[in-house]
């Protein structure tokens, strides 16, 4: 048993903020304090320390078909970024791209012990999980990509009946062994096959002639229906495009109050006022989050710097491949299932639209009220490296320090935007809502992101330091599963993390039709198509933990 | 197709690892001795699935019987002498190149494929330019126009137009599909395409010159050139216009087929073309590879060390050079002071010729030579699961275990040798 003393604990599942409080541990659960006299094999004093879950990030392309063309497309990020194995870990390499045993160590040692790939296309469910496989320490969970699937849109064509789709999603998620489903520019991918090179959210598809609205509808009822704890997981319509504003809103409209999950935000929060036609509609966009109880969101922050932008969306990694930095890119039409694209992305504080990208990710996280609705990310890799994740933090909780950096960016752009004039500044207890308690919750993970008896040991102690950049740069300790593995910013002990998966009933007819449909059409059966439990495991995850579907988990 | 023999157990929906199709409709009938694909097999699929008697195989050192303990801890001991050991992947799953990476990063070595050259001619490009690219069930059901440029596909891809352009209807296109050749209509192609096949006569070498002129006429630029690589602009013109008129076009070609200097060089402007072709419609190419789990080494490798091949850990971290790295290379050049070669899948490889000792993990058949160390190992999608790379880089196969066997995976032989290392340590 291990005693954490006297640390001051930010624990919001639980109500705690910031109160000095012991922590005990045994085989990998925090445990109630024990019995006067029991025998504690180690104790450690965290005096003036700060304790917190380990966080979680849930939306970061760790894995996948993309990322590693992204990783084999991009030497110059690997150059100079390789590092040698040591007793513990494994080489690697890697920024933008960092290889698998790069980013599981990159994590865990800034306190993350969980991570959700969140575009992994069903037929690539395998490559993704293997890549999971090979990252270590950190908990994987995937959420696998429906509506641009020729299977669904023909379904909805021919006006079939709501459960059928209910049977189909809880299909997909048992197949691709997923923990919640995302739809990416909803049916825009596949109308990019037929040379569409926009779709509104009330356009018909050219071919199945569906709107994205009724896609966005049907998936966020069947969720529901299956009582899946995670909302339908949203990449909208028209990202990056000027104007985009009233795409997201009528998005959030299609839930119908379901709900719905809208991700990296600040690529869609865009107007088109002002000379250079761009500006930002972050306050409408969290005015209307504001509202709608049924909606959350995470903001995609941009930083300034090389990355790599990878995303499912061709329809727009098309549109956007003239801005490749280096100049080179791939756009990938995969399997009448979905798609992929890869380009290389510079944002230059220098640049008008980057910068007022910059403000408009901040405005949002400052102007959205409610930090269980919004979650800490860059969209790793496409905003910025998960690697920048302190930065975000401190430009969150220093007033100071984020308008020195405002007035470092294109001035027109400063200028144009309102966030010096918000002094919202986030409470450790805020940051730990957004990157522990409010992702756990979000995903129905019963056991993960809060500090009670009987949650995993995922803990994270940091020193209390003024500059909270450094401070969650390199916490002193990191524990997953109530070992030890990391401190001060080092990998001390690496492990293998769980796979985080749900398995919602449904009528296995739907498979006859699956059958058919894979044999007349595809080029994989049917019967090779799911991955088991069992092919999990050989994929390298060491476990599936299955969370259950119920209502009220939220 | 063959006919089972009695007693045997069926497989259905088998998939076949043997080329970078992964095939996986075969039916298959495995007896003690021997498995007989029944249904959809080629006569490379029937002649890897029939050779599956391993019992009698067993490790040799310098090509005489050892234990498999005794092997490991020579193959150790080469290691721990080697100064610059490569270590070639000739076909092995995922858990293969897992094990084999963490060996390369134990002893310093060197990793490449042996059709690393084949490889390298795609990965430039991807490196340099990148592409817009597509996947087999696109093609089937999607594609109108198939161009196809130095290969005749099938030998390489016995089952290719079978499978993505046979007897079946495609979901979407309604159109007649068109094939066009750039060299010749391949004799074996089926009856039913021969018809719709037309074909440039263009030597591989000469792809680049027809393709750039291609670009050209595109662009709109004004070529005085008469003939281009012996093609009249008139046909070269005709051909863009077919390929501009196509509502989903697909340009194929096979990197091991284009085996002359500086062949990126001509797929960069094959996939350039293609780019500027998706300005007013759609267009998207499809590299073959894949077959003797290249592609699957490739992953790996990538995802592994953020790097595609040609890794080095020579100096403890990973660094990439796409020439320096080069296996065949440095053992051409005595560069190299012991090969690890690993040939799972087909025993016809072997590895290069060199002055260096040679640990081979193979397919019971595989030759190893006299200073060598020599595992036999059990065959993925025969004796055991495991996961291969398809052609099209996205699809993931799980191939079965269809049999037992008493030889361990390539995985557990390389863990074997790394085992010996610690304990010789």
């Amino acid at each position: 048993m291990i005693r954490l003393r006297d640390g001051r604990l930010y624990d919001p599942a639980n109500g705690i903020d910031g109160e000095v409080r012991d922590l005990f541990v045994n085989a990998g659960r925090i445990v109630a304090a024990p019995a006067a006299g029991t025998h504690i094999d180690r104790e450690i004093d965290l005096r003036g320390r700060i304790v917190m879950a380990g966080a979680i990030d849930l939306h970061t392309h760790i894995g996948g078909g993309k990322v590693n063309i992204a990783r084999a497309m991009l030497p110059e990020d690997h150059r100079h970024s390789a590092f040698a194995s040591t007793s513990q870990t494994r080489s690697g390499s890697g920024h933008a791209a960092p290889s698998t045993f790069a980013t599981g160590y990159r994590y865990a040692e800034m306190g993350y012990t969980a991570c959700f790939e969140p575009a992994i296309l069903p037929v690539n469910a395998r490559q993704a999980h293997m890549e999971m496989g090979d990252t270590p320490i950190v908990d994987k969970g995937g959420y696998a990509l429906l509506g641009n699937d020729d299977f669904l849109l023909r379904l909805m064509a021919s006006g079939a009946d709501q459960q059928l789709f209910n049977d189909y999603v809880a299909w997909t998620l048992h197949a691709t062994q997923c923990i919640g489903i995302k739809v990416v520019n909803p049916g825009g991918i596949s109308a990019f096959k037929f040379n569409a090179r926009k779709l509104d959210v009330d356009e018909p598809h050219p071919h199945y002639r569906v709107t994205p609205r009724a896609i966005l509808a049907t998936l966020t009822r069947a969720l529901h229906d299956l009582r899946v704890p995670f909302p339908l997981h949203v990449h909208a319509s028209n990202l990056g495009v000027p104007g985009n504003v009233e795409t997201t809103l009528a998005t959030m409209d299609a839930a119908g109050g379901l709900p719905i999950h809208l991700t990296h935000i600040q690529f869609h929060s865009y107007g088109t006022e002002g000379e250079r036609k761009f500006s930002s509609a972050a306050a409408r966009i969290a005015d209307a989050i504001n509202r709608q109880q049924n909606v959350s969101t995470d903001v995609g922050q941009i930083m300034f710097g090389q990355t790599v932008t990878a995303s499912a969306d061709t329809m727009a990694q098309h549109r956007n491949s003239h801005h490749a930095h280096p100049d080179k890119w791939v756009c990938m039409d995969i399997e009448c299932d979905a798609g992929c694209g890869v380009v290389p992305f510079r944002y230059r504080d220098g640049n008008f639209v980057n910068a007022l990208q910059w403000a408009i990710g901040l405005e949002l996280f400052l102007r959205v009220q409610d930090p269980w609705r919004v979650f800490l990310t860059t969209d790793h890799p496409n905003g910025a490296p998960f690697t920048s994740y302190p930065h975000l933090i401190r430009l969150l909780m220093d007033r100071d320090f984020r308008n020195q950096k405002l007035a470092q960016i294109h001035p027109e752009a400063a200028a144009h935007s309102e966030l010096a004039g918000l002094g919202r500044e986030y409470s450790l207890y805020e940051i730990a809502i957004m990157t522990r308690a409010a992702p756990a919750r979000s995903l129905g993970l019963a056991d993960r992101g809060h500090l009670s008896a009987g949650a995993a040991a995922d803990i994270t102690v940091y020193e209390d330091l003024p500059d909270r950049e450094k401070m969650f740069t390199a916490p002193e300790y990191v524990f997953k599963d109530g070992e030890l593995v990391a401190q001060r910013g080092r990998i001390v002990k690496s492990t293998n993390g769980a796979t985080h998966v749900v398995r919602p009933d449904f009528d296995r007819g739907i498979e006859k039709s699956l059958r058919d449909y894979f044999e007349r059409y595809h080029t994989i059966a049917f019967d090779n198509f799911a991955i088991s439990a069992d092919e999990l495991g050989e994929c390298g995850s060491r476990e599936s933990l299955v969370h259950a579907c119920a209502r009220g988990v939220r | 197709m063959s006919k089972q023999p009695t007693g045997a157990q069926e497989f259905i929906h088998v998939p076949c690892p043997f080329c970078g199709l992964l095939c996986d409709d075969l039916r298959i009938a495995v007896a003690e001795r021997a498995a007989t694909v029944l249904a959809n097999g080629c006569a490379k699929s029937q002649r890897l699935f029939r050779a599956i008697a391993d019992a009698d195989a067993t490790p040799l050192v310098n090509g005489k019987p050892a234990t498999i303990e005794v092997a490991a801890s020579n193959a150790a001991a080469i290691l721990r002498e080697a100064r610059q050991p490569v270590l070639i992947s000739a076909g092995t799953d995922v858990a293969g190149m897992r094990a084999l990476l963490e060996l390369a990063e134990r002893t310093g070595g060197i990793v490449d494929h042996d059709a690393g050259d084949a490889i390298m001619r795609n990965l430039l490009v991807l490196q340099d330019s990148g592409w817009i690219s597509t996947t087999l069930t696109e093609v089937r059901n999607r594609a109108d126009l198939l161009i196809v440029a130095g290969t005749d596909i099938s030998s390489r891809f016995p089952r290719f137009f079978e499978r993505l352009f046979g007897k079946f209807d495609p979901l979407f296109t309604t159109r007649e599909r068109e094939i066009c050749f750039l060299g010749a209509i391949p004799q074996d192609l089926p009856t039913s395409l021969k018809a719709r096949a037309t074909s440039l006569a263009v030597g591989p070498q000469r792809l680049g010159e027809v393709f750039g002129a291609l670009r050209g006429l595109l662009a709109g630029r004004t070529l005085t050139a008469q003939t281009v690589a012996g093609v009249s602009m008139e046909e070269l013109a005709a051909l863009l216009a077919r390929m501009r008129k196509a509502h989903y076009g697909v340009l194929t070609w096979a990197a091991a087929d284009l085996a002359f200097p500086h062949a990126e060089l001509a797929i960069q402007t094959m996939c350039e073309l293609v780019t500027a072709l998706n300005v007013s419609g759609r267009f998207a190419v499809l590299p073959l590879g894949g077959t003797d789990g290249d592609l699957t080494t490739a992953q790996v490798t990538t995802w592994q060390t953020g790097f595609p091949l040609r890794v080095s850990f020579a100096g403890g971290l990973p660094t990439y050079d796409p020439w320096q790295h080069s296996a065949q290379a440095l053992l051409a050049r005595n560069e190299a002071d012991a090969v690890v070669f690993v040939s799972a899948l087909d025993y016809a490889h072997a590895p290069p010729e060199s002055d260096a000792p040679a640990i081979v993990l193979g397919r019971p058949g595989t030759r190893s030579g006299d200073r060598s160390v020599f595992i036999p190992v059990a065959t993925p999608g025969i004796h055991h699961a495991g996961h291969l790379f398809r052609t099209d880089n996205v699809v993931a196969i799980g191939v079965r275990k269809l049999a037992e066997s008493t030889l361990p995976s390539a995985a557990q032989a390389l863990q074997t040798i790394l085992g010996a290392m610690e304990k010789q340590q």
